[in-house]
């Protein structure tokens, strides 16, 4: 099973209800975000003007560049198919592709907040929250999870239960059969990298001027891995001094900072 | 200040006084301590409270709240519902974030300070309330029921308004709602056919939309934006005509960018061109209609190249739509429109809508204008009394007529200003405000500013402190939506082509009112016995005003809320004709009243020099003024962008992001500024931004000078002479950068 | 001079903390309070705190009304904005009843108290206080310092510099001065650090 989601442009009235339902459903506090809406246009397309949405979030990609980015010790998981009951074990770090729905998945209590994983992510969709850093981590990483809580228990991912057009449309990409499905049969396609295949499972359907002007200015490049891997080095590098008591070690580095901070003030006025 | 001693060596030889503590020692049904976890739960398995009716809006969608620990966790549409279902919009959800906003009214408050300039102080109700009787009674006395105005807006101002219409007796009521907005679209349709039109268009099973403005999608109502796309699914053609490239010219099979102030030209053309050649719709004029010669005769001018001209759009295209029009007529929704106070030209617009329709005989058929067969539910208020129309500021005594002749309920809004300020022909010396924000919705702040300054009292209601509440003598906080039972929310499924279904529910508290917050009822009973109008009291409780109102129905609170909140129950077919029903093409009752009987252009004055147009809409994620202190739908739109056509900004060497403020052609400047939005979508001869930024209230503290207030700049009065209505695209702007002024190139 | 428990002690000083943040009213503001006040101060060494409070009490034709001005300024609906409404939530998660509301009142709970009819949200300012008042009583230190670096610091030392930057009456300021000498962390020694 793959979930995926299509985002059906001739429906979508741009009206930003999916991004407060799923604040107000995962409390995910401003200025963050799980989800988002671009507006697009009024712009002249090669199809005549043009004006659409961009409602955004993680793609859960086949090949998602995040999962291998992260530096958290690699544990064993047990991972349960929901529908068969089938079980399966892996090695992972502290995010990983769900191996029987696809979909991306973080575990928080693991992750070193060092972000990485949002640093390679190609459409900003994960975010990392300071406010809670602990002493084991810099803060924690977040992100759209296909409201896989809710879907286990039958319900709708927030976004799509809320949606006022019926735009949203969420289900399994690999049965033929599924509404999402069909949508792929019509042409729905995911924002891929340029030059790359990465395979997003957020498909966008819609009037070739509006999705001709959303893939003009929203087709993203894959991030430059080079300083995402250093960002994971670093990361790695400072577990063990992370779990020392913070007050000796932070609690100076910042006073310095300040100290550092109110000098340079001087000098520039 | 640093303390000299250790918190232990203190504590070795102090003594000191105690007081008394609300906390109780419960016997403990320990919930154990909640970890807070990294990961929040979702709210799937809190506590579901059924009989919510939104309020962030006036479409007024169904809910359901998810509350945890007697917080409220997440909004959500009732599943029951068969209006909006589980979907609600941006500003539904974000209603949790009114209910705990930081900066809310939480107590009666009295303004120790100046108007405008406040100091505030709490206070108790006993103390608010006696002031407030005190007050207005003594006005009443001193001045009569007259010298009272009231301004109010919402659900929950409508049973105090009441009470000074009716108990109290004064005429001095300006609503917002009509006198601002869609007034004159009601009469001017009442005057056609004999009923105020809501936007009772089926759009879900219609052939061919068509829009002047209505750009659905930056307004949002949620059964209204599904029967509008279940249209377009349906392969329904969209033709919408705007200076703007709007959220539904996006979707438009036709966009019509037409010159501001110019629709009915264009209609009359639409409706000249379908007379002379035979295009409309005979049967149904010759059964249903009145005044079809006069009609013809009046609009016969109006050539396809002359509107081309005068609307600066290609004479094709207006015939391009006439014949979409009759080719698909009758089956086509001519929208009536919401907000329609733009010019002051505007019952005549309104009237040319009307009589689109009827030419077309898209009245009452499938795709047409079908008014839904709903439920009745009697509502529970105030005796209405007849206090007589010797102090009704809009008739005119010499003549014995009315000043405006088909104003909507109340008086006209600038006749309550002129009276109040220059104290002709009477005085007028208390203000009430409930729930309405004059200060950004009224054209001219000043204006309204100079009204507060005349008043011997000000009260205002409200739950947010807008930009009004600074003028208040006396404050109070009202229980929101979420808080209180009111609104009766009643009518049928949005698809008239399917099972015919009824729907009543009644608004119910999700949570229990935080601080001191008092419902309308509680809070206008209050002061009616304080100004010797107990024994009028309808009812003593909100709860009893909803149980007497439902018992009519035979229905209960008890029993909605047995069914989830929504009592469903069969409808009837809405379709068909009345026999009685008559649009009248040609009237002359606005003939005798000394304006033109047939649907009529009147030029809107053009942009003086070097100034652009400036026009206003709706922002998806905000209602009116009213939603900009919200944490969360501010996060979503921050500010206001200024819409500027490309090559006019081209010209003026802008750029996408630019900072500019506004100088319009009173001379008055903007106290803030924006960014510029470089688009083609946009005519050069005007600018256009969204309502309701700006707030110049620092209690506001989210919202404070985020974006700039369109209506600061809406300074020229002008009034809709059918209706007294206020139009209010009629200022013109400049646009300044670094403290220079930019002339807009012709 | 009585000798009583420290943790007695304490409990009183909480409870009196507490009583100072009430809304202003002539009731209780009477000059046995300030009396009591300035002793503590004096006690502290703080002799100049007390004497500025004086002064502008004696000052002004209506005392009283000032400090209502003041608290509804500074706690409740302020120009030119609300400076410190004294609810945890409002620091920790930008609104009330946030999820740190719902983690005091289950702290609470799970100490075997719950709310009063008439009590104010659980993470108000003068609950917090109280709740540390019948902590102390109980002579629960634990108990007291895990509320106060969990739920009570993290917030206060937010709170606290709003309110003094904010002041114009030095009432106010004292108190939070007062409050916030009184629920520091202290080292073994007793002295306090400084928070960075």
């Amino acid at each position: 099973m793959q979930y995926g989601m299509i985002i059906d442009l001739e429906r979508c009235v741009g009206c930003h209800a999916c991004t407060i339902a799923c604040r107000a459903e995962w409390e995910v506090p401003v200025p963050y975000q799980r989800n988002w809406v671009k507006r697009l246009g009024p712009t002249m397309t090669a199809d005549g003007m043009a004006s659409t949405y961009y409602p955004g979030l993680c793609n859960h990609c086949d090949k998602p560049p995040c999962v291998d980015e992260c530096p958290a010790d690699a544990v064993d998981m047990t991972f349960t198919d929901a529908k068969s009951g089938k079980t399966k074990t892996m090695q992972v770090a502290a995010t990983w592709k769900d191996p029987f729905d696809g979909s991306v998945q973080v575990d928080k209590d693991r992750c070193l907040g060092c972000g990485a994983c949002a640093d390679a992510c190609p459409y900003g969709a994960r975010y990392v929250n300071p406010e809670l850093a602990d002493d084991d981590s810099e803060g924690k990483v977040d992100k759209c999870t296909f409201c896989k809580p809710r879907v286990e228990q039958g319900l709708e991912p927030a976004c799509v239960q809320t949606c006022i057009a019926g735009a949203r449309i969420f289900g399994d990409l690999t049965d033929p059969n599924s509404a999402v499905s069909q949508y792929v049969k019509k042409g729905a396609k995911g924002l891929e990298v340029k030059d790359g295949h990465i395979g997003p499972n957020a498909r966008y359907y819609g009037k070739k001027r509006d999705i001709g002007l959303l893939f003009a200015d929203y087709t993203p490049e894959l991030a430059d891995m080079g300083s995402v891997k250093r960002r994971a080095m670093m990361a790695s590098m400072v577990k063990p001094a992370m779990r020392k008591a913070k007050d000796i070690g932070l609690l100076g580095l910042a006073g310095a900072m300040l100290v550092k901070g109110l000098s340079e003030d001087k000098d520039n006025k | 200040m640093a303390f000299n001693l250790t918190r232990r060596k203190f504590l070795q030889t102090a003594s000191l006084a105690a007081a008394s503590v609300p906390l109780s020692k419960v016997v403990s049904a320990s919930t154990g301590v909640t970890k807070s976890a990294l990961d929040t739960t979702g709210t799937a398995g809190d506590k579901t409270v059924v009989g919510g009716i939104c309020e962030m809006c006036f479409w007024r969608c169904q809910l359901v709240g998810k509350v945890r620990d007697g917080r409220l966790m997440k909004l959500e549409g009732n599943p029951k519902s068969i209006d909006n279902g589980t979907a609600i919009c941006a500003r539904g959800n974000a209603g949790v974030k009114l209910l705990y906003d930081v900066d809310r009214l939480k107590y009666p408050m009295k303004n120790v300070g100046k108007r405008g300039a406040p100091k505030w102080k709490r206070i108790s109700w006993k103390e608010a309330l006696d002031e407030c009787g005190s007050k207005l009674k003594g006005t009443v006395d001193q001045y009569g029921a007259q010298g009272i105005c009231v301004f109010p807006h919402g659900a929950s101002a409508k049973y105090p308004m009441h009470y000074f219409e009716r108990a109290v007796g004064t005429h001095n009521v300006s609503e917002a709602s009509f006198f601002q907005c869609r007034g004159i679209r009601d009469t001017a349709y009442v005057q056609t056919i004999g009923k105020a039109p809501g936007e009772k268009v089926d759009m879900p099973n219609t052939k061919v939309l068509f829009f002047i403005g209505d750009h659905l999608g930056e307004n949002v109502h949620v059964s209204h934006i599904k029967q509008y796309i279940q249209g377009l699914q349906n392969g329904a053609k969209l033709i919408v005509a705007d200076p703007r490239f709007s959220a539904s010219a996006a979707k438009a099979d036709i966009w019509v960018q037409i010159k501001p102030g110019t629709d009915t030209a264009y209609m009359l053309a639409i409706m000249n061109y379908l007379v002379q050649n035979n295009k409309y719709d005979k049967a149904f004029v010759e059964d249903y209609t009145d005044g079809f010669e006069e009609f013809a005769a009046a609009i016969k001018e109006w050539t396809l190249e002359k509107a081309a001209k005068e609307c600066d759009i290609p004479a094709e295209q207006i015939k391009e739509v006439a014949d979409m029009l009759a080719d698909n007529a009758p089956n086509v929704a001519i929208h009536p429109g919401r907000h329609v106070s733009w010019h002051g030209n505007d019952f005549q617009r309104e009237r040319s809508l009307a009589c689109l329709t009827g030419l077309l005989g898209a009245y009452y058929v499938k795709g047409g204008w079908v008014p839904p067969k709903g439920p009745k539910v009697g509502g529970v208020s105030w005796a209405k009394e007849d206090h007589g129309h010797e102090f009704d500021l809009n008739m005119n005594h010499h003549e014995d007529e009315k000043i405006y002749p088909f104003n909507p309920p109340g008086t006209p809004t600038d006749l309550i200003r002129d009276c109040a300020i220059s104290g002709k022909p009477y005085p007028i010396k208390s203000c009430v405000v409930w729930g309405q924000n004059p200060m950004q919705t009224i054209p001219n702040q000043q204006k309204m500013k100079d009204l507060f300054n005349a008043m011997d009292f000000v009260m205002c209601v409200d739950v947010m402190p807008t930009d009004v509440t600074a003028w208040a003598d006396i404050l109070l906080p009202e229980a929101s939506y979420l808080e209180r039972y009111d609104y009766i929310k009643k009518g049928t499924q949005w698809d008239l082509s399917k099972e015919h279904q009824q729907y009543i529910s009644a608004r119910m508290p999700l949570v229990e009112p935080m601080f001191e917050r008092k419902d309308q009822i509680y809070i206008c009973n209050e002061i009616a016995k304080r100004m010797g109008h107990e024994a009028k009291i309808p009812v003593k409780t909100i709860e009893e005003m909803v149980d007497k109102s439902l018992a009519t129905a035979n229905l209960s609170i008890e029993k909605l809320r047995a069914e989830d909140g929504i009592h469903i129950r069969p409808g009837k077919d809405p379709y068909g004709v009345p026999e009685d029903f008559e649009v009248r093409l040609f009237n002359d009752d606005i003939e005798d009243a000394g304006y033109p009987g047939a649907p009529t252009y009147v030029a809107v004055p053009d942009n003086p020099k070097g100034f652009a147009r400036l026009l206003y809409g709706r922002a998806p994620v905000h209602t009116f003024n009213r939603s900009q202190n919200n944490v969360w739908l501010n996060n979503a739109m921050p500010d206001n962008p200024v819409w500027v056509n490309d090559e006019v900004a081209a010209t003026l060497g802008l750029i996408d992001g630019d900072t500019v403020g506004f100088i319009n052609d009173e001379g008055v400047e903007s106290a803030t500024t924006t960014t510029v939005k470089v688009t083609a979508g946009i005519r050069k001869d005007c600018v256009y931004m969204y309502h309701g930024y700006g707030s110049a209230n620092p209690l506001m503290t989210i919202g404070v000078g985020a974006g700039v207030d369109d209506t600061s700049l809406i300074t020229r009065l002008a009034i809709d002479p059918e209706t007294g209505c206020h139009g209010m695209r009629n200022n013109f702007v400049k646009l300044t950068k670094n403290g220079k002024v930019l002339d807009i190139p012709a | 001079m009585p000798t009583t428990e420290p943790s007695e002690d304490i409990a009183r000083v909480y409870r009196f903390l507490s009583q100072c943040m009430q809304y202003p009213d002539a009731d209780w503001m009477t000059d046995d309070f300030f009396n009591v006040l300035y002793n503590l101060l004096g006690t502290l060494g703080a002799v100049e705190d007390g004497v500025s409070i004086k002064k502008e009490i004696d000052n002004s034709s209506d005392p009283i009304e000032d400090l209502q001005v003041e608290y509804t300024r500074l706690f409740i609906n302020g120009m030119p904005h609300v400076i410190a409404p004294p609810y945890g939530s409002v620091y920790m998660d930008q609104s009330f009843q946030g999820a740190f509301a719902g983690d005091t009142l289950a702290f609470y709970r799970n100490k075997g108290f719950g709310m009063d009819e008439s009590a104010d949200l659980p993470d108000h300012l003068i609950h917090e206080l109280e709740f540390l008042s019948l902590l102390a009583k109980e002579n629960d230190f634990a108990g007291e310092e895990e509320f106060l670096k969990k739920l009570f610091r993290p917030w206060y030392s937010k709170f606290h510099p709003r309110v003094s930057k904010g002041a114009h009456h030095p009432f106010y300021r004292v108190v939070v001065q007062l409050i916030d000498f009184f629920t520091k962390e202290e080292d073994k020694d007793g002295f306090q650090p400084n928070e960075a």
